[in-house]
C-alpha cells in the first residue's frame, strides 16, 4: 500500500518545552489513522506542523511523494490537505454554498452559485452528508456545520482530512452518521487522521493509529491486534515513583458538601450531571480529566459564577447553593480560576490592586467609605516578601510579571485569607517546572495546615502527585473517587476516555432497540 | 490591552515625591491630547489658506478673543462649564465600559426640570430656588439615564442605542413644553418665561457674567476622581472596565454598578443643563444645549476618561468656541470653524489611542 503521507522524525520545541520529538508518522492511502494522547502530548502540534500554522525545527514531511516544504495553511490546502477544526470556520448568516465558496480562489472571479450548488448536491449523495445548498447555515445542527467544514474540504481536494476532536460536541446518531462519513471517504481512496479522546471510537472506525506522550510516540497499534484497555493504558502509563510522600492525615470531618449538583445551559445540554462528594478538612480531593469534561463548569457553579440547575451545596454546614460569590467568599472559599489572563488577573491594574482586587470591600482595604491606599501598599508589600513575587514594586502594572509571579499573586490573595475550602482549577497552567513546583508546595502546606482543596488539573501526573483521594471528571459526570493507594491506572485511562459514559451509551442503544 | 487601558487602571496614591513623578508621568500621556489639538489646529490653518485669509491672523484674533478680556474670559468659563460637568460623567461610565451617549437627552431633560422647578418657587427663601432647581435638573438627567440603565440590566438593550434614541426623545420635549405648557405666552418663539432672580446662579466675578458653576464643575469632577481612585465603587468600575470575568470573579455586582454609574452621569448631565438654564439663559429655550451632550462625549475622551483632565479638556473646548465668535466678528473666518477643530482635535486623539495599541501589540 502507498503512503499518502509521511512524516519522518518532526521536532519542535516551544522554549524548554519538547512539543514533538523525532515524531514518525506515516498515513496510508486510504486508510483511518488515530492520533491518540493526552492533553499536551503533543497531538495539536503535529497537526498544526502538518497543515503549515507553525515551522517544525527539523523533520520533513512528504506528501503524495513530493516534498511539503509548504509551510502555510494555504498551501497545505492546495497540496490536499484538509483540516476539521473543532471550532468551525464558517460565517452562520450565509448558506452552505455561500460558505463552501468563500475565500476559495478556485470559485472564480464571478460566482457561479448554481453550478457550485449542483457539486455540493452531488458529493453530498456521493458521501452521504445530506447538505442542501441554500440552506442557511445557521440554521443547521451542530453535525451538519461540520459536514460543511467536510464538504469544504474535499471540493478543494482534499485527498488527507485531519479530524480534530470532530466528536465532542456530536450527540450519538451524529457520531454515527460522521463515521459513515468517514468510510466512504476511505472508500475512495482518500485518508483521515482521526484526532480523539474518545478509544471507543477510535476501535470502532480506524485501522490503525499512533499514541504521544510528552511529544514522543509511545506506540504504533493495528485497530484489530489491541483491545480497548491496552489503549488506554498507552496513553496515561508512567513512572508512579516520582510522587513526593508525605504525611497521612487522619480523616477530617466534612466542610464542603456537593449533592446531586446537576447544571444545564439554556439549550438543554446537560453539563454537569448528579455530582456528588464530599470535602473534607485537611485533604486533597484531585479530579483528573480531559479538557472539556466540565471541570471549568464545576468549580465556577461551587464559586457561585454559574447557578446550578439542581443540587445542593454546604459549606461547613451551611446551604451556600443560592449565596453570592461574596458571600462565599466570606464563608471560606477560595478560588483560583482557569482563566488567568482576564479573569485572576487584570493585567493592566498594579500589583497591589490585582492583590486586593476581591477583598477591597473588607478590612484592611476599605475604611468607611473610602478605600485605605496606605493598607492596599503595606498588605501588597506583606504578600510580596512572603510570596517572593519577583517584581520592581508594588505600584507595577501586572503584565510586567512572568506568569509564574502572576500565578503567585493569585496565590498570595487566595491563600493569604486563610481559606477553609479552595478551588483550584489548573493552577500550574502555563508555568514553567520551577513555579509548578511552587503552587504545589502552597497547595499541599495549604492541605497540611487543615484546610480542603479541590484540585482539578488535565495533567494526569500532577493528579496523582498531589491529591489524597482521585476521581475523574467525563462528560460532565463524576465517576469513581478512590484514595490514592487503590489507584488503578488502567481503571483511570478508561474513565477519562469516556469508557463508562460509552458503556452507557450502549445500553441506552440497546433498550431503544428493544 | 490598549494603551489608554493601561493608563486607565495604573493609578494609585503613594508617598509625595514619588507622586510628583507620577504626575510628570501623566502629563507625559496627556502630552498625546496636546499633540492632538496642535494637529488640528495646524489642519485648520490649511482651511483658513483656502478661504482667502490669514490663518495667523485668524489665531491671533481668537486667542485675543478668549483670553483678551475679563468678559471674554467669563464667557468662555461660562462655555465650558456644561462640557466639564457632562464630561466627568462621560468619563466615568466609559470607565466601566458602559457607552453611555445620552448626555444630550440628558441635559435638555434636566433643562426642563429645572426651570419647571425654578418657575414654581422662586418665592422660596434664600438659596433654596437654586438648590431645589438643580436638585431636580440632577433628578432629570438621572431619570433618563436610568431608563437606559434599567433596558440595558432587565432587557439586554444596549445602552449605545438607547442613549442615543432617547437623545432626540429629550430634545424634542424641549420644544414639546415650550410650545405646550412652559411656553411664554405671546413670545413667538419657543421659550419659557425667565425664571424669577432668586433662581439665577450667583455671579462670582463682579462685574462679568461668571456664574457659580465653574466652581461646581471643578467640585465635582473632584469628587468624580475621589470615587473613580478612592472607593470600593470606583475600583469595581476600574474592574469592571478592565475585565468584566474578572469584575464579576472579585464579586462585584455588574448590574448595580452599571445603574449606578448611569445615573450618577445623567444627574451630572441634568446638573449642566440646570446650571445653563440658571446661568446663562435665564429660561429653557429651544435649542438651548443641542451639541452639549456629544461635545462631553470628546471632552472626556480628550480627558482621556481622567475626571481631572476632564477640566482641561472641557475649558479648551469653551475657549476655542469663545474665541472663533470673536475671529468670526473681526475677520469674516465662519466661527463653524471650530467644529472642524473640534472634530480634527477627536480624530487625532483616537489616532494616538490608535498608535498606543499597535505599539502594544508589536
Amino acid at each position: 500500500m502507498t503512503a499518502m503521507l509521511e512524516m519522518h522524525a518532526i521536532s519542535k520545541r516551544f522554549g524548554s518545552v519538547h512539543a514533538n520529538h523525532a515524531i514518525d508518522l506515516t498515513v496510508p492511502a486510504g486508510r483511518i489513522v488515530a492520533l491518540l494522547g493526552e492533553n499536551g502530548s503533543g497531538k495539536s502540534t503535529l497537526m498544526k506542523l502538518l497543515f503549515g500554522i507553525v515551522r517544525p525545527d527539523s523533520g520533513t514531511i512528504v506528501f503524495k511523494g513530493r516534498e511539503l516544504a509548504a509551510q502555510s495553511p494555504k498551501e497545505a490546502i492546495a497540496a490536499g490537505i484538509g483540516m476539521i477544526h473543532q471550532h468551525f470556520m464558517l460565517v452562520e448568516s450565509m448558506s452552505v454554498v455561500d460558505n463552501v465558496m468563500l475565500g476559495w480562489p478556485a470559485a472564480g472571479r464571478w460566482l457561479r452559485r448554481t453550478e457550485m450548488a449542483t457539486r455540493i448536491r452531488e458529493a453530498s449523495v456521493r458521501f452521504g452528508l445530506e447538505l442542501e445548498p441554500e440552506q442557511l447555515v445557521r440554521d443547521l445542527p451542530f453535525g451538519a456545520r461540520q459536514r460543511v467544514e467536510i464538504i469544504k474540504a474535499i471540493l478543494r481536494g482534499a485527498d488527507l482530512l485531519i479530524l480534530d476532536e470532530p466528536t465532542s460536541n456530536l450527540s450519538a446518531p451524529e457520531v454515527s452518521s460522521l463515521m459513515a462519513v468517514m468510510r466512504r471517504l476511505k472508500d475512495e481512496g482518500r485518508s483521515v487522521i482521526f484526532i480523539s479522546h474518545k478509544l471507543g471510537e477510535v476501535m470502532e472506525v480506524c485501522d490503525e493509529g499512533i499514541v504521544l506522550r510528552n511529544g514522543r510516540v509511545v506506540s504504533q497499534f493495528e485497530v484489530g491486534s489491541v483491545t480497548r484497555a491496552q489503549l488506554a493504558r498507552m496513553m496515561v502509563d508512567r513512572d508512579l515513583d516520582g510522587t513526593s510522600p508525605r504525611a497521612e492525615r487522619p480523616k477530617g470531618d466534612g466542610v464542603l458538601e456537593v449533592e446531586h449538583l446537576t447544571l444545564s445551559d439554556g439549550q438543554g445540554r446537560t453539563l454537569l450531571k448528579d455530582i456528588c462528594f464530599t470535602l473534607r478538612e485537611g485533604e486533597i480531593l484531585a479530579l483528573a480529566g480531559v479538557d472539556g469534561n466540565g471541570q471549568t463548569e464545576l468549580v465556577e457553579t461551587l464559586a457561585g459564577l454559574r447557578s446550578p440547575s439542581s443540587g445542593m451545596i454546604a459549606l461547613a454546614g451551611t446551604d451556600i447553593t443560592a449565596a453570592s460569590t461574596k458571600a462565599r467568599l466570606a464563608a471560606g472559599l477560595a478560588y483560583i480560576p482557569v482563566d488567568r489572563a482576564s479573569t485572576s488577573i487584570v493585567p493592566a491594574m498594579t500589583i497591589e490592586d490585582n492583590l486586593a482586587m476581591r477583598d477591597y470591600m473588607s478590612r484592611p482595604w476599605r475604611r468607611g467609605i473610602l478605600l485605605d491606599r496606605h493598607a492596599f501598599r503595606e498588605q501588597a508589600l506583606a504578600y510580596i516578601a512572603e510570596f517572593g513575587i519577583a517584581c520592581t514594586g508594588p505600584a507595577v502594572t501586572a503584565d510586567a510579571l512572568s506568569g509564574g509571579n502572576q500565578q503567585k499573586i493569585v496565590l498570595a490573595r487566595e491563600l493569604g485569607r486563610r481559606p477553609r475550602v479552595l478551588l483550584a482549577a489548573q493552577p500550574t497552567w502555563g508555568l514553567d517546572p520551577g513555579a509548578t513546583r511552587f503552587v504545589i508546595d502552597q497547595m499541599l502546606a495549604l492541605r497540611n495546615s487543615g484546610a480542603a482543596v479541590l484540585y482539578i488539573s488535565a495533567e494526569l501526573e500532577e493528579v496523582l502527585m498531589i491529591g489524597d483521594r482521585i476521581g475523574v471528571l467525563s462528560a460532565g459526570r463524576l465517576e469513581g473517587i478512590v484514595p490514592r493507594s487503590e489507584v488503578d491506572l488502567t481503571a483511570i485511562g478508561m474513565m477519562m476516555a469516556g469508557a463508562a459514559r460509552e458503556r452507557a451509551l450502549g445500553n441506552d442503544r440497546r433498550d431503544a432497540n428493544r | 490591552m490598549t494603551g489608554l487601558e493601561k493608563q486607565m487602571q495604573a493609578r494609585d496614591t503613594l508617598p509625595w515625591p514619588e507622586r510628583v513623578v507620577r504626575a510628570v508621568g501623566a502629563g507625559r500621556r496627556l502630552q498625546y491630547s496636546l499633540l492632538a489639538v496642535l494637529l488640528a489646529f495646524g489642519v485648520a490653518a490649511f482651511f483658513i489658506m483656502l478661504s482667502g485669509k490669514n490663518p495667523l491672523l485668524a489665531y491671533w484674533l481668537m486667542l485675543r478673543g478668549a483670553f483678551g478680556s475679563a468678559d471674554a474670559i467669563s464667557f468662555a468659563l461660562n462655555k465650558s462649564t456644561p462640557y466639564i460637568l457632562a464630561g466627568v460623567g462621560v468619563a466615568l461610565c466609559f470607565r466601566a465600559r458602559v457607552i453611555n451617549i445620552g448626555g444630550e437627552g440628558q441635559i435638555a431633560v434636566g433643562g426642563i426640570c429645572t426651570t419647571w422647578v425654578a418657575l414654581h418657587c422662586g418665592a422660596w427663601p434664600g438659596p433654596l430656588p437654586i438648590v431645589l432647581s438643580l436638585v431636580a435638573g440632577a433628578l432629570g438627567g438621572a431619570l433618563w439615564s436610568g431608563i437606559a440603565a434599567l433596558l440595558r440590566i432587565w432587557r439586554g438593550v444596549n445602552e449605545v442605542i438607547s442613549t442615543l434614541m432617547l437623545n432626540f426623545v429629550g430634545l424634542l420635549m424641549v420644544g414639546e413644553v415650550l410650545n405646550g405648557p412652559m411656553g411664554e405666552v405671546g413670545a413667538g418663539f419657543p421659550q419659557s418665561p425667565v425664571v424669577p432672580d432668586s433662581a439665577f446662579l450667583p455671579i462670582i466675578w463682579p462685574g462679568s457674567d461668571l456664574h457659580i458653576g465653574i466652581l461646581m464643575a471643578l467640585v465635582l469632577c473632584a469628587i468624580g476622581a475621589m470615587l473613580l481612585w478612592r472607593t470600593p465603587f470606583g475600583f469595581g468600575l476600574r474592574l469592571i472596565g478592565a475585565s468584566e470575568p474578572a469584575a464579576r470573579y472579585a464579586g462585584v455586582s455588574l448590574a448595580r454598578s452599571m445603574l449606578l454609574v448611569m445615573l450618577l452621569a445623567g444627574a451630572l448631565a441634568g446638573t449642566a443643563g440646570g446650571v445653563e438654564v440658571l446661568g446663562v439663559q435665564y429660561r429653557l429655550i429651544e435649542g438651548f444645549s443641542v451639541g452639549f451632550g456629544f461635545k462631553a462625549v470628546a471632552v472626556a475622551l480628550l480627558g482621556r476618561l481622567d475626571p481631572l483632565a476632564v477640566i482641561p479638556a472641557g475649558l479648551f473646548f469653551g475657549f476655542v468656541e469663545a474665541g472663533a465668535l470673536a475671529m468670526q466678528r473681526e475677520i469674516g473666518v465662519p466661527s463653524s470653524l471650530v467644529n472642524v477643530i473640534q472634530g480634527l482635535t477627536m480624530v487625532f486623539v483616537l489616532c494616538s489611542i490608535g498608535l498606543d495599541k499597535r505599539r502594544k501589540r508589536v
